[in-house]
């Protein structure tokens, strides 16, 4: 089952469209699902998303103009159970340790989370901690290196998810594929 | 002698017709006077002079003199088609003329059209094949304005039909000559003028002539600048209505959008704006009222339209990406508070990026300090204007990553701008953000800032961190002050535990 995590896309505030290699690359009826991390900020890239896939998953960025997504979401996917939030809420920003306590709170195997437009994918105590980055490589102070535009993809099979990582990077599309396993609980 | 024999069919058909009138003969006259110019084309003996010299002149003559109309424009329309291009080029002068001197009612612009239509095709084949004494654009441009002078009576967008005709020609024949189409422009304008044109109305035949006119350019060029160099395209767009005029812009911003081109310089980026102006403001000559029935969702999609072109009013050169952002602000304000949400903001964005890039020139230009400087004057004028217009949540959220802006690139004096810039915040907070909710995601956006800002002094800190404090003990909520004062407690790491205690055991 395929999943695109995608977020922090900042059309049309910080960015005109989404770059166009990966426009070609994101074709609609090949993706299940979508889990977004939000600042689209405007039902345009809304509305573009729902083309790639019917069942969209959204949550509230700091710049989205629609105020009724909800702050925190957790959708389960196979045997895992995802939890999505845009991250600006959770202090400090990036911090692994407030994450984690989101995890819990949730009780998510996989924790997403957006705001810092870098991309991030790590294990830690077990559970799976990604961040899809910048649709767009928008411009954010929170991320001084340079930001290239990146979404993820997971494909889900029953208690392994390999997430494969896109990134433009000096107009290239790379691909990167990280595995994570669900742990089996203990006896 | 065989075309004398012609000759003479040719004139007894030409009268006959005039006698008959009765419509199945009628037809057969046409069909046979049209077999006899296909075969007067066949001969062999038929070259480009004798054309020119011989036949046609006497074939036109025929046509003219008969005066009737329909036998006029198909005659016309027979020698387009049966006769060679080759030929049609050395004999444009003659042929033009007689179509001035047709009777009135003939329909001369499909005719011409169709003229225009088949050497601009011959011209892109074989661009050699034109001799060199041709001008093809001139002899059109001058002929056609005789023949439209000529026909008082021609309908006004049968004229601008032409005019797209002409323009045609110019771009598929001449694609360097960008004087040609804007000669084009010019002559529909001057038309225009010269008959005192009332207000077109959109979907009229001749705003839609128009509208395919100002398109063809656009879409050929595929660059917006080259539009923005036609000095007569923006005083034929005057002449549309409202909605036409936004129609065009919609146009040319989509256009630039889809081939990424970049406005780089001051003056075209104000060339730009006013070219567009339909968009940027509200038009006072607009009578009708076409802002009272304006769909808000076609109202939307504009204004996110110009926010994103607002993306490629760049430069790379740092100095000059400055004085661009100066120039759209100075468009974009006129644009009322129903479009500074959406136009401004991109621009505040833009400066912040700025400021980034100049920190990282810190080492080669010795000046950085002071732009970025005037980069934080220009945002916090900017966001001013916005929270001047009753926004809140917006220009508070610009405020707080002004703040983060400037601690990342440590500018001198940054601390004072952001000491300001969270200021503005925490008034912005307590005099407008009044909803529950609301209020705690804007004094947990505040705190986070805090959290994460690194350009603050102890001094400062110590007030913030106060403040954040104080703020979130006063949340109407209990569990939202509980959330709040947790999230602060992240605030007092530097300073003493027993100080972030007591604050937390006050709420």
């Amino acid at each position: 089952m395929l999943v695109l995590v995608i977020g922090d896309v900042h059309i049309p505030q910080r960015t005109h469209s989404m770059p166009a290699k990966f426009k070609k690359l994101l074709v609609p009826g090949k993706i299940q699902h979508i889990l977004c991390t939000g600042n689209l900020c405007t039902k345009e890239t809304f509305d573009y998303l729902k083309t790639l896939a019917s069942d969209v998953h959204i949550v509230k960025g700091d710049f989205d103009d629609n105020l009724n997504y909800p702050e925190f979401k957790v959708v389960t996917v196979g045997q895992f159970r995802i939890g999505l939030c845009h991250g600006h809420q959770i202090v400090p920003w990036g911090d692994v340790e407030a994450l984690a306590m989101v995890q819990r709170q949730l009780d998510v195997d996989i924790m997403i989370s957006g705001h810092t437009h870098r991309f991030e994918a790590f294990e830690h105590e077990g559970r799976f901690y990604i961040n899809p980055g910048s649709a767009t490589g928008a411009y954010s102070p929170l991320s001084s290196a340079d930001i290239h535009p990146s979404f993820l993809l997971m494909d889900i099979q029953a208690a392994t998810v390999v997430t494969y990582v896109y990134q433009l990077i000096d107009d290239e599309v790379k691909v990167e594929r990280i595995e994570y396993k669900k742990p089996v609980p203990a006896s | 002698s065989e075309m004398n024999k012609l000759w003479v069919r040719m004139q007894h058909q030409g009268h006959s017709r005039e006698r008959e009138k009765r419509e199945k003969e009628r037809q057969e006259l046409k069909i046979l006077v049209g077999t006899n110019l296909v075969r007067l084309s066949q001969l062999d003996s038929i070259n480009v002079n004798t054309f020119k010299k011989v036949v046609l002149p006497g074939i036109l003559e025929q046509i003219v003199s008969c005066k009737d109309a329909i036998a006029q424009e198909y005659l016309m329309e027979c020698i387009i088609q049966v006769f060679p291009d080759e030929f049609h080029l050395e004999t444009l002068n003659g042929f033009l003329k007689a179509c001035a001197d047709v009777q009135q009612n003939v329909n001369i612009k499909n005719i011409i059209i169709g003229l225009i239509g088949r050497l601009a095709q011959f011209a892109e084949r074989d661009p050699t094949g034109i001799p060199e004494d041709v001008q093809l654009f001139d002899v059109f441009s001058d002929k056609t304005a005789e023949i439209i002078q000529n026909r008082s009576e021609m309908p006004v967008h049968s004229i601008v039909a032409l005019q797209v005709a002409l323009v045609n020609l110019a771009l598929r024949c001449y694609p360097t000559r960008s004087d040609f189409v804007d000669k084009v422009l010019e002559t529909t304008a001057d038309v225009f003028s010269g008959i005192n044109l009332e207000p077109l109305e959109y979907n009229s035949e001749t705003c839609k002539e128009l509208l395919k006119l100002l398109k063809i350019p656009i879409d050929s060029y595929n660059n917006v600048c080259k539009i923005l160099e036609l000095p007569h395209f923006s005083a034929l767009l005057d002449y549309c209505d409202l909605n036409s005029k936004k129609l065009i812009s919609s146009y040319i911003l989509q256009n630039a959008l889809d081939n990424e081109t970049l406005i780089d310089s001051e003056e075209r980026v104000d060339s730009v704006l006013h070219l567009v102006s339909s968009l940027v403001m509200d038009d006072d000559s607009d009578s009708q009222g076409a802002k009272v029935t304006e769909d808000p969702e076609d109202f939307l999609e504009e204004q996110w339209l110009m926010a994103r072109f607002i993306d490629l009013l760049k430069s790379e050169e740092l100095d000059n990406q400055y004085i661009i952002l100066n120039m759209a602000k100075k468009h974009f304000v006129k644009g009322g508070p129903r479009r500074i949400e959406f136009t401004l903001t991109p621009l505040v964005f833009a400066a912040y990026s700025l400021a980034t890039r100049y920190a990282a020139t810190r080492e080669s230009d010795d000046k950085w300090d002071k732009k970025c400087q005037k980069i934080f004057q220009f945002c916090s004028q900017t966001i001013m204007i916005l929270s001047k217009a009753d926004l809140s949540e917006l220009p508070l959220r610009l405020y707080l990553h002004g703040v983060l802006v400037a601690s990342e690139t440590k500018f001198d004096k940054a601390e004072g701008f952001a000491y300001d810039f969270i200021s503005q915040a925490f008034t912005l907070y307590e005099e407008e953000i009044s909803d529950s909710k609301a209020q705690l995601a804007a004094i947990t956006l505040i705190m986070s800032t805090v959290e994460r800002a690194r350009c603050f002094g102890e001094e400062n800190h110590e007030t913030l961190r106060t403040q954040c404090a104080v703020a979130s003990s006063k949340l109407l909520k209990k569990p939202d002050q509980s959330r709040a004062v947790a999230l602060c407690s992240h605030l007092f790491w530097s300073s003493k535990p027993q100080d972030g205690g007591r604050r937390i055991e006050r709420c």
